[in-house]
């Protein structure tokens, strides 16, 4: 049974059919990679986010066009959460010239400057001074955005989470970082990896506030992150949101899950974040069974269609590989 | 034309571009009223405040990164690491982000920063504060790697270096600090990638970098004495390295000493070497190539140690004999 | 792609075509079929046309170079095509040609086909391969190396200077001008020395054009008897071909003269009848030469042991008759070939000699009109020369000197009478053709002038 949701009065319809929607392309994007990785079509490796749709969709959903992000190597849901195509992402997975970054960057670089999507990373931890010093940039050039930095828990561990952070908070620069703690950096569980609960806690060594948010939670995601972007926005400095939340899938494509119990999995699989959402959409009458199927279906075929346009995309060519070293 | 010294000429580039650009800034640690460890910026918070001189924290990881983040929205920092040693901990950034954001973005996004940092020993600061690690820098694709000798050089390449839209590493060696030579007043540009001969000469090509530079030239007056003739060539840039310019010298003298402060095991001299002998320059040599580098030893601290750890100007004048086959 | 354009072959014997001028500049356009350039071979001038069409990207050579066959001379391509800076040598075609044979050369079925020769001038060189010190394992700079390979210098004949005798540039270059500076024995050293002689100009009669003493002398005395004035002409061309040729042949054949004298009575009749005849055929008026030559033919045929040539150690009997006619051209002496004389009738000789000595002159004579021959004739007739020894036209082994025709008293049965009488002057090589059998042809072609109607049996 899963726990209804408090949705926030100020909401439309329209708004709330979007987040679920974006949510269901999230999830279907990941399975559709999931697949085509185990069918061999796409190569490399790949962070799937399933079961964490909620914190990339919710966080992004309060901020302004003009904001800008930083995301993980787990970020394809901050990407489609940030407006990117999924034509164009799927085909990057599947190393086509139409994809983001022309087939050379693959799952881990995603990125679209251009829309204030400043990349994914490979290296954990990296986001950290990239995103403090893109909010360097709006606070000299008062540009007046703010820089949401997505992160794991295993990230709070890197030397750079604590220098990023301290260098943000003492230039009161508009920054929030963005934990979502999903239980395990690869196989490490967060409670034996730090000696504290929360990771919001360490916010207190900043003199920035910490808060924790319900990351299966889309309502409560918005709600703490909307607090903290606001108070970039007026000058005051960073926060930190930490949303609790579990992925689903393995840490990679070669995780066996060793580390966890089924039991576990389970019991997150019962927050399911989109369900919920569903759920408390039907039951408050903004929505009938037939239109989230409708919703649903939409946004499946829309993962179909971006695997064809993928299919039928050119393979970069051996003339390309050395293009773009160089400004 | 007036003398300043290499400090006094990285300076001045510096001042003359921000008041010309407002998006040119610098953050360093010690940078502000202290006017950097080796006094490069001093006087700069005054004219230009705390905005745009910025004091950093001891954050080598975050001051890199955030450098990165904002060369990657609009600004076009420049980053003071007190030694060059510290690159260790800003090489993440310098390696894994800067570098390679533009490529693995599909040609999209560029990072206009330069990393200016002090190297090389002679100061008696030993083993942790004397390196020379310019080659590890010069192996990565999507950076840029600079080396001046002299005054006039060093305003004129970072200059070049600011203007650059790729992350740019400029490599101050502290013994040159005090070097003069005659400055122009105005600001001006040498293009990255032109090698200069420092002197002409018939017999044998040296190719030296930095501080070595000023010791090959001491060493081609000795020779010149027995009436031995060497050209003293500085590549100036690394990356990208002026090939044609050395290619032509060795196919002139048929001779070739490479002579660089840096360990000679891996050093961008074996670089130099190979890029001759796959030269057609190579049917013209008729010596073996003369490696000349530091000893594989960290710099010591006692003063003669140190002196012997790295080659000095008679080493450079056996080493031109030996290839002229004077037993 | 640039196409290559290379040093034709132009005749079996040639080695080195020698530029005489170009006809288009860098950066001309070229059609297919117009006239690039003038070469010399050892036998001809001759223009050489395109094969490709484009602009003429580059040349390598200038007037008066010599370029070996097949080394290339220039490039044809489109206009800002990449070609080599100096001359690449020879021919990608051409050596694609080598690589052909080489791989030929292993098929195991050819070498049963060609039998035990084969094998055998293969493993002759393979031997010599084997002489040679391998250049691999000298120790020489790169740049020694390389003017070893422009020098044509076999690094295993100069002593280096480096460490461990590594040999240096300049070590090549030492060599090179040792070479080039002459070998003399101690006492012509001592002589030059003495008369200021300076060596370099000095030709050797020596091995390897070894100095010796009267060398020196001789060589002062031609600097003294030419003074310092006088006209000075750079020998080349055809003339260069000449002198080569004729020291080449007097130098490795030894060379024995035979003289006759012949009465020409019935061969003046014999061409009294054939005048109207032949001019109203041909437009030609015959003349002693092809009577000549048609008797040579008669008499070579005959005598088939003079008929040959020396190839390596082994004679060459001639199937064919082919025989050379020295002509006189304005820059020297021509030698065109007229095919199977003793297969044509006096018509056709002399309508294909008279062409031929035309063409000579006007130096228009093609490339395979100029080889084959296996016997010359020379002839001095028209000028006051009884008789002389003319010099072998190598390949081949004989020459036949024709003097004037003179009326002498000779003696008849008893009677002195006068008769047009007419020197022939054999010149053979004593290697391969004995003096016997070289009298015997002699006598034969003597016989056949005096009764022309034998040449009719």
């Amino acid at each position: 049974m899963t726990s209804l949701l408090n949705l926030p009065s100020h909401l439309k319809k329209d708004d709330l059919t979007a987040l679920l929607k974006q949510m269901w392309q999230i999830r279907f994007f990941e399975e559709k990679v999931d697949e085509f990785f185990a069918k061999g079509m796409i190569h490399g490796t790949t962070h799937l986010a399933v079961g964490q749709e909620a914190s990339a969709v919710g966080s992004i959903a309060v901020l302004e066009e003009r904001d800008k992000i930083t995301s993980t190597h787990r970020g394809h849901g901050h990407c489609i959460a940030k407006g990117a195509e999924v034509n164009r992402m799927m085909a990057e997975l599947f190393g086509r010239t139409t994809g983001y970054c022309k087939g050379k960057g693959g799952s881990m670089h995603i990125a679209d400057v251009d829309k204030g999507n400043l990349g994914a990373n490979g290296i954990v931890g990296g986001g950290f001074a990239i995103a403090t010093g893109a909010a360097l940039t709006s606070q000299m050039k008062n540009e007046g955005y703010v820089v949401l930095c997505f992160f794991g828990d295993g990230a709070s561990n890197e030397g750079s989470f604590h220098e990023a952070l301290n260098l943000a908070s003492i230039w009161k620069l508009p920054v929030v970082f963005i934990c979502e703690n999903n239980q395990y950096g690869m196989s490490g569980p967060a409670k034996e990896m730090m000696n504290i609960e929360d990771i919001a806690a360490r916010a207190e060594s900043y003199g920035i506030p910490g808060k924790v948010v319900d990351g299966n939670d889309v309502f409560d995601v918005m709600n703490g992150v909307s607090e903290a972007v606001d108070r970039a926005r007026n000058g005051q400095g960073p926060s930190i949101v930490e949303a609790k939340t579990y992925r689903w899938k393995g840490h990679s494509k070669s995780d066996a899950k060793k580390y966890r119990t089924r039991e576990e999995e389970q019991e997150w699989r019962a927050k399911d974040p989109i369900a919920r959402l569903r759920d408390v959409l039907i039951q408050e009458g903004l929505l009938t069974d037939e239109e989230a199927a409708e919703i649903k279906a939409a946004a499946k075929k829309e993962i179909e269609d971006s695997v064809e346009f993928s299919k039928q995309s050119p393979m970069p060519t051996i003339d390309d590989l050395m293009e773009d070293i160089y400004a | 034309m007036r003398e300043l010294t290499y400090l006094e000429a990285v300076r001045e580039a510096m001042s003359q571009e921000m008041r010309q650009n407002e998006d040119v800034f610098i953050l360093g640690e010690d940078i502000g009223v202290y006017g950097g460890a080796f006094g490069v910026t001093r006087g700069m918070i005054e004219e230009f405040g705390p905005e745009r001189i910025r004091n950093t924290p001891i954050s080598e990881a975050a001051i890199s990164g955030t450098a990165v983040g904002a060369a990657l929205t609009g600004m076009r920092p420049i980053l003071e690491l007190q030694f060059s040693d510290f690159m260790t901990i800003a090489m993440d950034n310098m390696v894994n982000q800067a570098a390679k954001i533009r490529y693995m973005y599909g040609g999209k996004g560029k990072v206009p920063m330069v990393l200016r940092t002090p190297a090389g020993s002679g100061t008696g600061a030993a083993a942790q504060h004397s390196q020379s690690l310019e080659a590890w820098m010069a192996h990565v694709p999507g950076l840029k790697v600079v080396q001046p000798s002299t005054a006039y050089d060093a305003k004129g390449l970072l200059k070049a270096a600011i203007d650059e839209d790729n992350p740019v590493i400029f490599y101050e060696h502290k013994l040159c600090y005090k070097t003069k030579s005659d400055v122009p007043e105005e600001l001006y540009s040498i293009p990255l990638g032109q090698a200069d001969i420092k002197r002409e000469g018939s017999d044998v090509t040296i190719v030296a970098t930095a501080i070595m530079v000023h010791k090959s030239l001491e060493a081609a007056v000795e020779l010149e004495k027995e009436g031995i003739s060497v050209e003293v060539i500085d590549p100036r840039t690394l990356v990208p390295l002026d090939t044609d310019t050395i290619i032509e010298s060795v196919k002139k003298t048929s001779r070739l000493v490479v002579v660089h402060e840096a360990v000679k095991r891996g050093g961008f001299g074996g670089e130099i070497a190979s890029v001759i002998a796959e030269s057609e320059a190579f049917d013209y040599l008729d010596a073996p190539i003369k490696r000349l580098g530091g000893k594989a030893v960290p710099i010591p601290y006692n003063p003669e140690l140190e002196k012997s750890a790295i080659p000095g100007v008679d080493d450079i004048v056996a080493a031109v004999k030996e290839t002229l086959n004077h037993r | 792609m640039a196409k290559e354009i290379f040093m034709p072959k132009l005749s079996s014997t040639m080695q080195v075509g020698t530029l005489l001028q170009w006809y288009k500049n860098e950066g001309d356009s070229v059609d297919v079929g117009e006239p690039l350039f003038e070469i010399m071979t050892d036998k001809i001038n001759i223009e050489v046309e395109s094969y490709e069409e484009g602009i003429l990207l580059k040349k390598y050579f200038e007037e008066d170079d010599e370029v070996p066959i097949n080394h290339v001379v220039g490039y044809i391509g489109e206009a800002g095509e990449k070609v080599p800076e100096s001359a690449p040598g020879e021919s990608g075609a051409a050596k694609e040609q080598e690589d052909l044979s080489d791989s030929r050369e292993a098929q195991p079925d050819d070498l049963a086909q060609q039998g035990i020769t084969e094998t055998t001038s293969q493993e002759a060189s393979r031997d010599s391969a084997d002489s040679q010190p391998s250049a691999d394992k000298i120790r020489a700079t790169p740049a020694a190396r390389r003017v070893s390979r422009e020098e044509n210098i076999p690094l295993a004949t100069v002593t280096g200077s480096g460490p461990n005798g590594r040999i240096h540039q300049n070590d090549v270059m030492a060599f090179v001008s040792s070479k080039t500076s002459a070998k003399a024995t101690p006492l012509a050293k001592k002589v030059a020395q003495a008369q200021g002689q300076d060596l370099q100009g000095v030709t050797g009669t020596g091995a390897n054009g070894k100095i010796y003493r009267a060398d020196v002398e001789n060589a002062k005395q031609a600097t003294l008897a030419a003074g310092t004035g006088g006209k000075r002409i750079k020998m080349e061309g055809i003339r260069k071909v000449v002198a080569q040729r004729t020291l080449q042949s007097k130098t490795t054949a030894p060379h024995v003269t035979l003289t006759t004298e012949v009465d020409m009575s019935e061969a003046i009749n014999l061409r009294k009848q054939l005048l109207g005849m032949i001019e109203q055929q041909t437009g030609f008026r015959i003349s002693y030469t092809e009577i000549i030559m048609k008797a040579v033919a008669f008499s070579l045929k005959q005598h088939p042991n003079v008929n040959v040539s020396l190839e390596g150690n082994e004679i060459v009997y001639k199937e064919d008759i082919n025989l050379g006619l020295a002509v006189a051209a304005d820059n020297g002496l021509m030698v065109p070939v007229v095919k199977h004389v003793d297969q044509k009738g006096l018509s056709s000789l002399t309508a294909e000699c008279k062409r031929l000595g035309k063409a000579a002159r006007d130096n228009q004579v093609k490339p395979d009109e100029m080889s084959g021959g296996t016997f010359t004739v020379s002839n001095l007739g028209m000028y006051a020369i009884d008789a002389f020894t003319p010099v072998i036209n190598q390949p081949e082994s004989a020459i036949l000197g024709v003097g004037r025709i003179n009326e002498k008293p000779v003696g008849i049965d008893g009677a002195i009478e006068l008769r047009p009488m007419m020197v022939l002057s054999l010149s053979f090589d004593h290697r391969v053709i004995d003096g016997a059998p070289a009298a015997a042809f002699l006598t034969e072609l003597k016989e056949a002038l005096e009764q022309p109607v034998k040449l009719l049996v």
